[in-house]
């Protein structure tokens, strides 16, 4: 681009007036404003927004604190062979855990194997969504079709878990199933010496787990590519941006929040994960959820919540970290 | 739609169909858009505008004028015809490799952005390192006298900041030509009108060619150097504004631009180049055409007087004469500065601008029969 010859004196727009008058504007605005939520008030407002919102914290109460309690609590007694439990306080629950902190620990060894699968998924998860999510979001213009493909991609999910995870198991992993039949046919498997080891592996449980959860990676990103503001596109197609520097400078950056929200839901999703990872692999594959299934599956009351209360602070660490990395902003 | 309508009236107009060009500034030749489905937006457009020119795309919405700045800069591919500028057809180039930028409907800010890294934003595509674009981009903030919310986001700026970073966003990348699309479509009226002076002001200062799109009469008048008027995919009319305001060149042109009495009627006379139109209330209007050419006895033909150039006639009703009528009065409108007279010749609406200060006079006689007169040089003959 040729650069015009200055002028002399420089230009400038001269806009001390319409400043102020902008100012009044604005200030015109917040006035009313600050009636209209004056006369709210005066209308008992409070009351109306608590009784609403009263419903919502019983249900949270009920259902989600007070488990939590309680699990807290129960990780403090003392394990019973008996009866499960007694109420006598202890912290062996939990030296029981971190001794030894290392993978010779079946629970630290389960977390960790828990950890690879979820953090493999979140990242397939984001690599396989998002050109999903950026295709509906910008290449499918009408409202009709989005929604058309969206309820094709649900499909899968009007079967149960159980049914999805046993289809999954053998005529999908199986050595004769569809995925092994698929690469015989191309020449590179067989029957009796499959290429992927998928059945009742870890491997065909981190292919599940990235099937059953790629929505939710996928659908948090759609809606913030959804309302990327395609002038701004534009705009920066017109500045001087080839496809790629757009997508970096100007789409990513607004699409990040659901990069964000995606990867916590899959991560803390993966994490606790067991009825999957039974059912797939048929009980060859232990992770921390079915570490702490079997504790209570054998009235270890106690030592399952111990187990679980971890689990719950590692979490928090994981989405923690996820945000921090949100925060790494590119400066220009 | 007469052919060549376009080209007669325009100065400086590319010709019909140019096979090359070599000269500066910006040619149109022959641009169509047709859209899938078979819509035709613009259709066979043929302009050219000089460097430092400041050039209105006006009309209403649908007639193709936004179209036509959005295959200028690259946003739209034309199915037929070419876009030149300095003699280089820009047509296989994308956005980003155009000498043009584009300040957009709503700003199109980067939200997630501060003021300076929008502003910077085109430098840094460009390659240009951290601190040199920070400077440039302070300089262009300081231009529309902005420097100070160099570190608010987009948000926390109301509507006339925001297009004062839009614009200083493309003046940064130094382009030959301007484009803008509705800029002052998201401001309040008062603002409005501050931002046509500052906006004009500023592209003197800078001597670039400005485009600006808008659909607002009063303010392609106000700003332009020419006035393109658009309707129906087509240039209807591409004159300076005085030209546009009292002689418009088609019946739509006419319309569109508003306060114009148009009379609908035959040639009955002719003597030399001078028409004499009547409408079938036998309101009667004369007209000078050029030697020679202009309408024969018999032919159907539009007529139009501005409603500025319509007065009031003193005394009572008469007989008929050429160039008046007697009309009753429908409503008397009271702008401020002009009285618009909202009338009727023997069911033809009509209209008169009278002065202001006529208001104490005029005001609740309607239903009351009045004289109007205007003069000849006032009347316009229309293509049609």
């Amino acid at each position: 681009m040729s650069s015009s010859s200055t002028p002399d004196p420089p230009p400038h727009l001269d806009l001390a007036d319409i400043e102020e008058d902008e100012l009044e504007v604005e200030q015109e605005h917040e006035r009313a404003l600050g009636e209209q939520r004056g006369a709210q008030r005066e209308r008992g407002g409070g009351w109306v927004t608590l009784a609403w919102a009263a419903p919502g914290f019983l249900w949270l109460g009920f259902f989600l604190i007070a488990p939590l309690v309680f699990i807290v609590l129960m990780s403090f007694w003392t394990p019973d062979t008996s009866v499960g439990f007694v109420k006598d306080w202890t912290t062996q629950n939990y030296s029981d855990l971190v001794h030894p902190f290392s993978l010779d620990n079946a629970y630290w060894k389960d977390m960790w194997r828990s950890f690879q699968i979820s953090a493999i998924a979140v990242a397939a998860c984001l690599v396989f969504g998002f050109p999903v999510a950026y295709f509906l979001a910008m290449k499918v213009e009408k409202l009709q079709y989005q929604i058309a493909l969206f309820i094709l991609a649900l499909a899968p999910f009007w079967t149960s878990f159980i049914t999805r995870s046993v289809a999954w198991a053998y005529p999908l992993m199986g050595s004769h199933g569809a995925l092994n039949t698929f690469l015989v046919k191309l020449g590179v498997s067989s029957y009796d010496h499959p290429l992927l080891n998928t059945q009742f592996t870890q491997l065909s449980v981190q292919l599940a787990m990235i099937q059953l959860y790629i929505l939710f990676m996928v659908t948090p990103i759609f809606f913030l590519l959804a309302q990327v503001d395609r002038h701004a596109i534009e705009a920066a197609r017109d500045l001087g941006g080839n496809w790629w520097s757009t997508f970096r400078e100007v789409v990513l950056p607004q699409t990040m929040p659901g990069v964000v929200i995606g990867s916590i839901f899959i991560f803390v999703l993966t994490m606790g994960e067991y009825g999957t990872v039974q059912v797939i692999s048929q009980g060859a594959v232990t992770t921390v959820g079915v570490y702490i299934q079997t504790q209570i599956v054998g009235t270890q009351y106690p030592q399952g919540a111990a187990s679980a209360v971890l689990l719950v602070f590692i979490l928090i660490l994981g989405v923690f970290a996820i945000t921090r990395f949100s925060n790494l902003r590119e400066d220009i | 739609m007469a052919e060549g309508v376009a080209e007669s009236n325009s100065e400086g107009a590319a010709p019909a169909a140019p096979s090359a060009q070599t000269g500066s500034g910006l040619d149109l030749i022959g641009l169509t858009k047709v859209f899938p489905g078979g819509a035709v937006a613009v259709d066979d457009v043929n302009l050219h505008i000089d460097h430092g020119e400041y050039v209105v795309l006006l009309g209403p919405s649908g007639c193709g004028k936004t179209t036509t700045l959005r295959m200028i800069g690259g946003h739209e591919y034309p199915t037929e015809g070419d876009i030149v500028l300095d003699g280089e057809s820009l047509v296989d180039l994308p956005p980003h490799r155009r000498p043009t930028t584009t300040v957009f409907q709503h700003f199109a800010l980067f939200p997630h952005r501060t003021v300076l890294d929008n502003v910077a934003f085109g430098l840094k595509m460009e390659g240009i390192g951290k601190g040199e674009r920070r400077k440039k981009a302070m300089e262009a903030l300081e231009m529309v006298g902005l420097s100070e919310l160099k570190d608010r986001k987009p948000a926390a700026l109301s509507g006339g900041q925001q297009q004062r970073v839009a614009l200083a966003r493309v003046l940064v990348t130094k382009p030959k030509a301007l484009l803008l699309d509705e800029p002052l479509g998201d401001l309040d009226r008062l603002l409005q009108l501050r931002m046509r002076v500052e906006l004009r002001n500023l592209q003197r200062q800078l001597g670039l060619m400005f485009i600006h799109v808008t659909h607002n009469q009063e303010e392609a008048l106000s700003m332009a150097d020419r006035v393109v008027v658009m309707n129906e995919a087509r240039i209807q009319q591409a004159a300076d504004p005085l030209t546009i305001a009292t002689r418009p060149a088609t019946e739509l042109v006419a319309r569109f631009m508003g306060d114009n009495n148009i009379i609908h009627g035959k040639v009955t006379e002719r003597t030399g180049n001078r028409l004499l139109v009547e409408d079938a209330a036998h309101l009667r209007a004369s007209v000078t055409v050029e030697n020679g050419g202009g309408p024969a006895v018999g032919d159907d033909v539009f007529v139009s007087v501005r409603a500025a150039a319509v007065e009031l006639a003193d005394g009572a009703a008469g007989e008929k004469t050429v160039n008046s009528a007697d009309c009753e009065i429908v409503f008397v409108e009271f702008l401020g500065d002009l009285v618009k007279l909202h009338l009727t010749a023997g069911g033809e609406r009509m209209l008169a601008k009278v002065p202001g200060d006529r208001y104490h006079a005029l005001r609740g006689r309607e239903g009351e029969t009045v004289r109007i007169v205007w003069k000849e040089g006032d009347v316009q003959l229309l293509d049609a």
